[in-house]
């Protein structure tokens, strides 16, 4: 029977994906799908995706309304033919979300209506924070403005803005086509000092105050300090275990009450931070590590001409240097890698045309160097980012890409530690390679391929003399980045490479 | 062939190392562990769990003891301490297979030899003569402790005992000098005892199990002393001559100096940590007074260089030792969460008779730390099963912070509280205040009881006293 019945699953996009949003429904119940077709948009902290069918039938049924969420794996609706009966379709779901495992899942049991996915907006009760007693200045003027029905804004974005009475006026868009996204409207609450709305909080409840600390999850401890003094919970950070204040997130806020007079807001709140070095990036979903790397260095290499330029730098000073600092420093083990990378940065500030993304239309300069670096890993290749790089010391840079490549192995990295990048570097000298040409990691500009460092002879002044010599070759998109740029980079970064005291300073 | 390398290596196969190479392969490092002698360490070969099968035979030499008491009667009884030893030395064994398992189950390369840092991220192991180099992005040591010497008396392993001797009699000391009061000291000085041994302990600090609160250390000697065994505070073995057929200490205490014979003396002031032939010296790798300098994740001050266990200080304990090698290993990983280890979280065991178990701070440390305190006594002669099972001697001693009612510390004395100390424990992992353990429910009758109590009373309201 559930052969002819095809579940619309809510899909993992992305190793950090566990839930998403339903954006759009393309169907309505009833109607004739075929396969291929876009079903439903989702959307993530990260991406707005589609869900295309997989195979033809009716729509017979949405479980997933526009504006939820849901878990990954969760069923979002069902497609099955015109004689499958209404009961076997009720039988199906019944089977299929009583079953489900995600505790995440929608909080109210989901009632399979066979009906259209209904606005809502409509049938929501009370918002879920209701700005009580003493809002904070920024956060009402959020609310102020005028009718906001006209904002270009993610059917997500509109339905937490009415729980939060945020007028979707004062918030700028980035999302897709500029809209206000889910992520816009957060970022915009935290700044203003407010808190997130976590999807533990019991929806129907609606009752936290600021003021009202009751509903905070706290060790008893952490209750009574905070009472005796004078603390609000809601003031705290939240760094308990299962998302309780612990004695630590109390004490801090005393701690900084007492350097502090007059503690500005309440935005210790621990959730996030700015985003590092403030480069915008508009990420890419992956579905499979494997599949993403195919997919997108075939639209590299179809979409981006390559132009590519070499030269060879010598190394022994900057090879000496590296002795000098890793036997003076017990800290540090610094690879020739972590010099390229350091270069790299510096070249890139003095040549800014290269630290770009282009996506075919809209070419972004990039104010900070965040540096991919290409590591290889069991299951294929992973890119994770060295930010503001030029911002970093060898050291630094060092021990956080011994960081990154370790947690890279282990399949530990956040999306947004791998996602983006202004520039890449892709190293294969280890493997005693000479020289090799890169695939531009798109949307990125440029990027460098490195090869091994050996002694070769080379001619000094009319004599042989031997050198340790490294071949460097950088692929760029010509359609954004000239020749002569491209030049002008391998050639400054030469200079840096070879009087590593001029990037050092 | 070249150089083999892995994600993690760890050097020592003890309750810190074979627990970090199981995690960090659990966590999807190519993980090694290398070990010099047997995996398990000296915990699971020379240490908690041989000595705590030894002290099982001391506790049923207790049991047969008072046995009339309960009405049996029986001649004829006799003790072969071999047959005991041989059960310590099995039970170490079956141990050491079931790491073996757990190292290959996991997918660990388990390397025989001797290692030593080459340069950073770089091992030499010796085995048999042959030095093989690997390379690891990180290197934890667990090289653990060994027992200490005094400059006057050293372990010859014949006349002075270490633990390891100790705990492989081939025949039972009529005379024994227990040299030092801590955990080791009067865990033996109780075994012995038990089996019907003579029995010196000598303590250089005021009190014996210095460490534990003063309450708790004043009971023990007391029930020691009721035992038989003597007890010499404020007192040092200034000398040790063994060339006579009896060893002759001399002691010297508050009441002057005195020579004692014995046939057996057993050394147990403490431990130096395993930091030697490392290649430490030669990379900077920080110590401090024999032991490794590491942060509340381990980290050394070595690029890529961890260090956990009795070699990176006190407290020298398995259980710490396990708990750092899982956040050293985490925290390598990138894994949410993780916290540093809080030393006042870690509870302490000592297997003599009466047990003594404890966490957290003792009365005079809160107080040095400034805590206003709330403190709750509560004694077992007033517990039901405590009585009934003829062991009401002991003491359950809470201490709170007066203001925010956080469990500073508690201390046991008497049977069992080995085991219920781990109440407390989480009481404390898990902030509860005194208000919470009041509001819990008991089971009656049982020994732990006495904890509820105890709580009770630091609140002014204990029932049973």
């Amino acid at each position: 029977m559930t052969d002819q019945i095809t579940p619309i699953n809510m899909p993992k996009w992305g190793m950090e994906m566990s839930e998403g949003d339903i954006n759009t429904w393309y169907f309505a119940v009833g109607d004739q799908v075929n396969a291929g077709d876009d079903l439903v948009d989702i959307e993530t902290s990260k991406i707005i995706n589609t869900v295309t069918a997989s195979d033809g039938g009716i729509l017979r049924a949405i479980i997933g309304a526009q504006g939820e969420t849901h878990a990954v794996g969760a069923l979002l609706g069902v497609l099955a033919s015109a004689d499958v009966s209404d009961a076997d379709i009720q039988a199906f779901i019944a089977s299929n979300t009583s079953a489900a495992p995600e505790p995440e899942a929608a909080p109210e049991p989901v009632a399979a209506s066979l009906v259209a996915a209904a606005d809502p907006l409509e049938t929501k009760a009370a918002p879920l924070v209701t700005e009580a007693a003493q809002p904070s200045n920024n956060l009402s003027k959020l609310a102020e403005g005028e009718d906001d029905s006209q904002v270009a804004a993610s059917p997500v974005a509109r339905r937490l803005a009415a729980e939060y009475g945020v007028n979707l006026n004062n918030i700028s868009g980035t999302g897709r086509h500029d809209r206000v996204s889910k992520r816009d409207l957060e970022a915009a609450v935290l700044s203003a000092g407010g808190r997130l709305i976590g999807n533990s909080i019991d929806k129907s409840a609606g009752t936290t105050q600021f003021g009202d600390d009751s509903n905070v999850k706290a060790t008893p401890v952490a209750r009574r300090m905070a009472d005796q003094l004078g603390i609000n919970l809601l003031e705290c950070r939240v760094s308990g275990d299962r998302g309780r204040v612990c004695k630590a997130d109390v004490e801090a806020v005393a701690a900084l009450k007492n350097k502090m007079s007059a503690p500005a807001g309440s935005h210790i709140a621990g959730i996030g931070g700015g985003i590092d070095g403030g480069n915008t990036v508009e990420s890419q979903p992956i579905s499979g590590m494997r599949k993403t790397i195919a997919a997108r260095l075939q639209a590299s290499k179809q979409t981006a001409p390559h132009f590519r330029v070499h030269i060879d730098a010598e190394i022994d000073a900057l090879l000496d240097v590296r002795k000098q600092i890793n036997s003076s420093n017990t800290d540090a083990k610094v690879s020739v890698n972590d010099f390229i990378i350091k270069a790299c940065a510096s070249a890139l500030m003095k040549v800014p045309a290269i630290n770009v993304q282009f996506d075919g239309e809209q070419l972004s300069y990039f104010s900070n160097a965040d540096i991919s670096v290409a590591v290889a890993i069991d299951d294929g290749l992973i890119t994770p980012i060295v930010t503001s790089a030029n911002h970093k010391g060898l050291v630094e840079i060092s021990n956080t890409t011994r960081d990154l490549a370790t947690r890279a192995k282990l399949g530990r990295l956040k999306p947004e530690e791998f996602q983006g990048g202004s520039f890449c570097i892709s190293n294969l000298g280890m493997y005693g390679i000479k020289q090799f040409d890169a695939i531009i990691n798109p949307p990125q500009g440029a990027i460098l391929a490195v090869g091994a460092g050996e002694q070769r002879p080379v001619v000094k002044e009319g004599l042989l003399a031997v050198a340790t010599v490294m071949s460097l070759s950088l692929s760029s998109d010509h359609r954004v980045i000239d020749g002569a740029v491209a030049a002008e980079f391998l050639s400054v970064l030469k200079g840096y490479l070879e009087q590593p005291a001029t990037m050092l300073g | 062939m070249s150089m083999q390398q892995f994600d993690l290596m760890v050097v020592g196969g003890g309750p810190g190392g074979y627990v970090a190479a199981i995690r960090a392969a659990q966590l999807g490092f190519k993980t090694a562990l290398v070990e010099k002698e047997h995996l398990g360490g000296v915990c699971l070969n020379w240490g908690c769990i041989p000595t705590k099968a030894l002290l099982r035979g001391a506790d049923i030499a207790h049991t047969l003891k008072e046995a009339e008491h309960f009405g049996f009667a029986f001649d004829n009884l006799s003790f072969d301490i071999k047959k005991l030893v041989q059960h310590s030395r099995s039970v170490a064994s079956k141990l050491t297979h079931g790491v073996a398992y757990l190292m290959q189950k996991n997918g660990v390369t388990v390397i025989d030899g001797s290692a030593s840092l080459a340069d950073k991220c770089l091992l030499n192991v010796e085995h048999e003569g042959k030095i093989t180099q690997y390379k690891a992005t990180h290197i934890i040591l667990a090289t653990g402790a060994r027992a200490r010497n005094l400059p006057s008396i050293e372990i010859d392993g014949h006349r002075v005992w270490g633990a390891r001797e100790a705990m492989t009699p081939t025949a039972l000391p009529r005379k024994l000098l227990v040299i030092g009061g801590g955990a080791i000291g009067v865990e033996f000085a109780s075994l012995y005892n038990d089996l019907g041994t003579d029995v010196t302990l000598v303590e250089a600090e005021q009190r014996i199990t210095p460490a534990e609160d003063a309450d708790i250390s004043a009971l023990a000697e007391k029930a020691f002393k009721q035992r038989g065994i003597k007890i010499l505070t404020n007192s040092v073995v200034q000398s040790l001559d063994t060339s006579g057929s009896e060893s002759v200490a001399l002691i010297s205490g508050p009441d002057g100096e005195q020579h004692l014979e014995f046939d057996q003396v057993i050394l147990a002031v403490g431990i130096t940590g395993n930091i030697e032939n490392l290649g430490l010296e030669s990379l900077k790798v920080e110590t401090e007074k024999g032991f490794l300098q590491a942060d509340g994740f381990g980290k050394t001050n070595l690029t890529g260089l961890y260090a956990i266990g009795d070699v990176a200080g006190p407290p020298w304990l398995a259980h710490k030792a396990s708990h750092e090698a899982v956040i050293c290993v985490e925290k390598i990983a990138g894994v949410d969460g993780v916290k540093p280890l809080n030393k006042d979280q870690v509870p302490g065991c000592t297997y003599c008779r009466p047990q003594i178990a404890s966490v957290g701070l003792t009365e005079a440390q809160a107080k040095a730390a400034g805590h206003t305190v709330r403190v709750g006594r509560f004694n077992l002669n007033a517990n039901g099963k405590a009585l009934a099972i003829n062991e009401a001697e002991g003491l359950v001693k809470t201490v709170f912070d007066q203001n925010s009612g956080e469990l500073l510390g508690a201390h046991m004395i008497g049977p069992e509280v080995t085991e219920q100390i781990q109440g407390f424990g989480i009481a404390q992992q898990l902030e509860a205040t005194e208000h919470e353990l009041a509001q819990s429910i008991f089971a009656h009758p049982t020994v732990s009881e006495s904890m509820h109590e105890s709580v009770l009373d630091s609140l002014g309201i204990a029932i049973h006293q």
